[in-house]
């Protein structure tokens, strides 16, 4: 069963996005992961062009992150004022992220700079989910107890003016740390199509030192805003947000990670961790095989902005 | 009987010198009468392509049977012309980059063609070139800008040649050497298949006859190629109402999102 898309023009059987959708929810559902960065890369493998592969994967990360920002809220675990301080800096990081995707598509290099982000953000963290899950083995197969994070620190983030209350994380900080890393995120949901809560998440603990339990809920709040904005002007410079592709992905990944949820709970987390770790990889080597292999044709059309 | 069988061959006389004549003066020249089966291709959510069947007669056909070969016909589908770049690839530091790009402020974004036999036993490129009929006669128009333009010559051959090249993979510049066919003296049928990429637009039908390398007649028509129903609306949003078109594709995520959270809510442990 094929469906016309109506922005990528193409034909694709149904069958294979409602799975793409499933597959990536499983695995967002299984390990808390917003999947985006495995979305945008598979898509793109489908044919489907780097730019609405980008814009739709933001559509889609909105449709996840609400589904988890609703059950972080209702366990009280987000951190409303710290969303918000970060949702200003996401403003101003997707703006100019939409901005560098047009910029970038004008002067044919998009494709380029999307397959080399991807393939250093993949690479970097497919090899520390690896080691990671690798040292997490070896610890429960010694028997050991992970060793708890040291706390108490003071750091160069203290310093800073701008100092707000932050009721909900306990946090007395700078207001300037939370808006970078929110237009960190911004950039990053523009440009690749991702909610990155996998680069946010280790920012939150480690330079703003929130406590773990508020830092899921805040940056799934968070993004849905950032998310949700960069799909709307991903819309209105690139046109290139596909509405079918993203329902059909959405359909799939609703089933796919409820699924992903309840799987996740029974089973043990490192071999599926290690799992993950070892897919991210063969996407990145994918990804960098097709820029350093010998195209089939070094010639290729590029693409105008073309009119209704 | 010598009388009778002079007479016969008197009246056979009169009816050659009658009929030579006459023949060539009044036969009155083969010309083509076609149409195309469909004069609007929509665009529906399950589009996958489609085919374009081109049918017509030989008019004053001389031809005695399908199979004599007399008639040689073209058919040509030609989708609407855009503006294209072509990008060259070279190897920069180990990975493949787009280094240079060459602009065509014109070029057909489809160009399906179905013959009796091949093209270049038809006519002479000159008669191919003057109707823009084959792949080396498309009419490709490069770039008035200096930046955009080809340097040299033997550029814009190799830019030209790449785009045909690109247009055949991708299944947008297609050729059937026996795709016309004759059934019966004056009689044809061409399909041309549409495949579902094919940039929506007007397309142009062309048909031309051919005798001894000779264009003796041809047709045109125009066939619309249209979005319609929900693929239509949601493509004229997209471009028409940007906004709109976003902010309502997140609110269908969003409720997305929320139905997945509290159609599958877990008792709380």
């Amino acid at each position: 069963m094929y469906v016309y898309l109506p922005i990528a023009e193409m034909s694709v059987n149904v069958l294979v996005l409602l799975g793409l959708g499933a597959a990536v929810g499983f695995l967002s559902g299984l390990f808390g992961v917003g999947g985006g960065f495995l979305m945008t890369p598979l898509l793109m493998f489908l044919g489907i062009s780097p730019a609405v592969a980008v814009a739709t994967g933001t559509a889609h990360v909105v449709a996840s992150s609400v589904s988890g920002a609703v059950a972080q809220y209702q366990r009280n675990n987000v951190d409303i004022k710290m969303g918000l301080i970060m949702c200003l800096g996401g403003l101003v990081g997707t703006i100019v992220g939409v901005e560098t995707v047009r910029v970038l598509r004008k002067a044919g290099q998009f494709d380029l700079v999307i397959s080399l982000t991807y393939v250093t953000f993949l690479g970097v963290i497919g090899a520390l989910m690896l080691i990671e899950s690798i040292n997490t083995w070896r610890k429960s197969q010694a028997g050991g107890v992970p060793t708890a994070r040291k706390s108490g620190q003071h750091s160069w983030v203290d310093g800073l003016p701008f100092k707000m209350r932050f009721h909900r994380s306990k946090l007395y900080i700078s207001a300037i740390p939370p808006i970078c890393i929110g237009m960190f995120v911004g950039f990053m949901a523009a440009v690749m199509g991702i909610g990155g809560g996998f680069v946010v998440i280790p920012a939150m603990i480690y330079l703003l030192r929130m406590s773990t339990n508020v830092v899921v809920g805040t940056s799934l709040f968070q993004i849905v805003f950032v998310a949700a904005l960069a799909t709307i002007l991903h819309a209105m410079q690139n046109k290139t947000v596909d509405v079918m592709l993203a329902l059909a992905l959405m359909a799939g990944g609703v089933f796919g990670a409820q699924y992903g949820t309840v799987v996740g709970d029974k089973l043990r987390g490192d071999h599926w961790r290690l799992g993950l770790a070892v897919l991210v990889l063969a996407v990145c080597f994918r990804m960098s095989f097709d820029l350093m292999a010998t195209p089939a044709d070094l010639y290729s059309f590029g693409v105008l902005q073309r009119g209704p | 009987m010598h009388l009778r069988s002079l007479s016969h061959a008197l009246i056979a006389a009169a009816l050659i010198f009658a009929a030579l004549p006459a023949r060539a003066q009044t036969q009155p020249p083969e010309t083509v009468e076609a149409d195309v089966s469909t004069r609007s291709v929509s665009i529906t959510s399950n589009y996958t392509g489609t085919e374009i069947l081109i049918f017509g007669t030989v008019e004053h056909s001389r031809q005695p049977s399908a199979e004599a070969g007399t008639y040689d016909v073209v058919a040509v589908v030609e989708g609407m012309s855009l503006p294209a770049v072509v990008r060259r690839k070279s190897r920069v530091a180990g990975l493949w980059i787009n280094t240079r790009s060459v602009r065509f402020s014109s070029f057909p974004s489809f160009y399906g063609i179905a013959t009796t036999r091949p093209l270049e036993e038809i006519a002479e490129p000159e008669a191919l070139g003057t109707h823009q009929i084959g792949f080396e006669y498309v009419r490709m128009v490069p770039s008035g800008s200096i930046r955009w333009a080809p340097a040299t010559p033997e550029e814009a051959e190799e830019y030209r040649a790449a785009a045909i090249r690109l247009k055949k993979r991708d299944g947008l510049f297609v050729q059937s050497d026996y795709g016309v066919t004759f059934r019966g003296r004056s009689l044809f049928r061409a399909t041309i298949s549409l495949p579902p990429t094919v940039p929506v637009g007007p397309l142009t039908a062309r048909l031309f006859l051919f005798k001894d390398g000779k264009m003796l007649s041809q047709y045109k028509s125009e066939v619309m190629m249209e979005r319609t129903g929900l693929e239509r609306f949601l493509h004229d949003k997209a471009y028409d109402s940007p906004l709109l078109y976003g902010i309502s594709t997140v609110l269908a995520a969003a409720a997305a999102g929320l139905f997945a959270a509290f159609a599958f809510r877990r008792t709380p442990r």
